[in-house]
């Protein structure tokens, strides 16, 4: 860059500023997580994992975290196949009602989320599954599936349409095509949206306080019940516990798609 | 090898094909050309089975293809933006129309290796198109569409995209490919000059109706139609009218001036024509020189232009209504120079004036009107 001394102070300084405010919460908390007190307080008091382990002691966390796992993945197994499927038919077939079926799958983002929580509550009531905990993951699904179908659909608006005539020109039938050309050439997408919903259904509170009672209560709705009580330094621990995750996601994304790619967003 | 019969292909009002015919031999190589929009990817899309003819027939090797699905033609096809596919290496493009149609996993890998070496890319055979270049890209979408031995191969302006260079290279990679292995061509391209370099037959196409079919030299000799003479090289037009005619020449009133043009086409005394005349065939001189063809107009240089091995003037010519007339100088070393404004004759042999009846003949289309304007 070649701009004078102060205009090179002044982006450095908001480039440094932005960086700090973004990452000071987490620094705090991952710092405050690993005190030896009994209280939440930065800079921590000595040095233990104590709370890690208070944490890996408690029951109903345990339970709780994999019963968010458990949502997760149910909520990522429904969403890969619906939100692959959709964002390629209504991308690039030219199929009948398209903005319509474009603005409907689109819909559950416009919508509060209080509300999608409260109509679930009462239609999942009324089918007699409320209670149970796989519909929560159907839930999330619903009401993430926009993030996978945008993932996907930039997959497939990146690649040349000519490559599935390209396919039928080698040789390959249709479903031949779909698996062998198709499918591999907007996995880039795919990926990314999975990882997406796994993440999003992870951290889902609201939708999940609706539908979830003390026997399938989520990790997330677990934090809110306590704090609600006592503030104790196991909560910094949770805390750590999905920026964990979250770098994990990251890590797969880099590995599996390559963050430069992602990071373009093509 | 290829049989087109009557194949008509609409979309809503818009005929993009009009009762196409035409037949391409074994081992030849065919170039469709046309203007933008004027049916030659339509025609193309058809032939490899992407789209249905609305009406007509196709055959291929004697089969009607009617029912016959585009994964089950023995159809090699170069795209226009290649479409690769981008999660393989170059070797697993070209295997893939090789395993598509089953053949024994062992002879694979021989004949991806055979046909990326004949593509000269043995090297790069494990980088993804992305790591390709460009050209590279090209050869790569080559070796797949040819790799399975195809009865026919077609080429959807696959040039289209590449610099002027590597697009010269590359007409002759075509060709030499296509001499060696003897395959039945069909390519499609907007670029005459292409067309011309790399055929043994040309279609022109406009319209969605096939103007001429021919080999390259008596197409662009003998142009059957207006369309045909303005498309395929750089051709003057202006109009004119036939004042008499024997079977060796036509003798026309054009503006002021009266000159002779080739015969043979039966116009008929009294009949409006447009008469073309090819840059290259007008000798431009001073005035004062001494005769040296049947046809003499004087003009003014309006613009010139120095190619390097050619000078390429604008002339208008009052005495033909005004109409302007592109000369080329294949000499411009030896030949004097015009400069801008300055007062010439030109003059052409009467063998190189073609009269074609004017209006609306059967075959063209009425929006490419006669100027006889400035044409390149």
């Amino acid at each position: 860059m070649r701009g004078s001394l102060s205009k090179r102070i002044a982006i450095w300084g908001l480039v440094w500023v932005s960086l700090i405010t973004l990452s000071l919460p987490t620094l705090i908390v991952i710092g405050a997580s690993f005190t030896a007190g009994e209280i939440i307080r930065f800079p921590p008091e000595g040095f233990s994992l104590r709370w890690y382990g208070e944490l890996w002691q408690l029951d109903s966390f345990k339970a709780a975290l994999a019963r968010t796992f458990y949502v997760s993945a149910i909520c990522t197994a429904v969403s890969l196949p619906v939100g692959t499927l959709a964002a390629i038919a209504t991308v690039r077939y030219r199929i009948r009602f398209r903005n319509a079926v474009q603005v409907y799958l689109l819909l559950p983002f416009t919508i509060p989320l209080v509300v999608s929580g409260i109509s679930m509550m009462i239609f999942f009531g009324e089918i007699r599954i409320l209670g149970q905990l796989w519909p929560v993951g159907v839930a999330l699904c619903i009401i993430n599936l926009p993030f996978m179908i945008w993932s996907v659909s930039a997959s497939v608006n990146a690649i040349d349409p000519e490559i599935e005539n390209a396919a039928m020109n080698c040789g390959a039938p249709p479903l031949q095509t779909f698996l062998t050309v198709t499918l591999p050439a907007v996995m880039p997408g795919v990926i990314t949206g999975g990882l997406l919903m796994f993440i999003l259904a992870f951290n889902e509170f609201l939708v999940s306080l609706f539908l979830t009672d003390s026997r399938t209560v989520t990790l997330p709705v677990q934090i809110y019940n306590s704090i609600r009580s006592v503030i104790t330094p196991d909560l910094a621990a949770v805390s750590v516990l999905y920026i964990a995750i979250a770098l994990i996601a990251v890590f797969l994304l880099d590995r599996l798609v390559g963050l430069d790619i992602f990071l373009r967003s093509k | 090898m290829v049989e087109i019969a009557g194949v008509s292909r609409v979309f809503g009002t818009v005929a993009a094909v009009s009762n196409a015919t035409l037949h391409v031999d074994r081992g030849d190589f065919l170039t469709v050309v046309g203007p933008s929009g004027c049916g030659k990817t339509t025609l193309l899309r058809m032939i490899a089975g992407f789209d249905r003819p609305d009406a007509g027939e196709i055959r291929i090797g004697g089969v009607r293809m009617d029912r016959v699905p585009a994964w089950q033609r023995s159809i090699g096809m170069v795209f226009q933006k290649l479409a690769l596919f981008p999660h393989m290496t170059a070797a697993e493009n070209v295997a893939y129309p090789l395993k598509m149609r089953r053949f024994d996993p062992a002879r694979i890998p021989g004949l991806v290796d055979d046909y990326l070496a004949l593509v000269r890319l043995a090297e790069f055979k494990d980088r993804r198109p992305h790591e390709l270049s460009g050209g590279q890209q090209q050869r790569v979408a080559i070796a797949r569409a040819l790799v399975f031995g195809p009865d026919l191969l077609l080429l959807d302006e696959p040039l289209s995209a590449l610099d002027r260079k590597l697009r010269e290279d590359m007409q002759l990679e075509f060709r030499r490919i296509q001499q060696e292995l003897g395959v039945t061509t069909i390519n499609v391209t907007h670029d005459q000059r292409e067309a011309l370099v790399m055929s043994d037959r040309i279609v022109v196409m406009e319209g969605g109706v096939i103007q001429q079919a021919d080999d390259p030299v008596s197409l662009y000799r003998r142009p059957e139609n207006p369309f045909v003479a303005r498309f395929i090289g750089v051709t003057s037009m202006f109009p004119g009218r036939v004042t008499a005619e024997t079977p060796e020449a036509v003798t026309v009133t054009a503006g002021e001036a009266t000159l002779k043009a080739r015969g043979g086409a039966a116009l008929g005394a009294g009949a409006a024509v447009e008469c073309a005349i090819r840059a290259e065939q007008i000798a431009i001189g001073p005035r004062d020189g001494a005769p040296r063809f049947e046809n003499a107009v004087d003009g003014i240089v309006r613009q010139r232009i120095f190619e390097g091995e050619r000078m390429v003037y604008a002339v208008e010519v009052p005495g033909l209504g005004g109409a302007v007339l592109n000369v080329f100088d294949h000499d411009p070393v030896s030949h004097s120079v015009y400069d801008e404004a300055q007062p010439v004759r030109l003059e052409w042999a009467a063998r190189d004036l073609i009269a074609f009846p004017a209006g609306p003949a059967p075959a063209v289309t009425t929006e490419h009107k006669p100027t006889g304007s400035l044409t390149t």
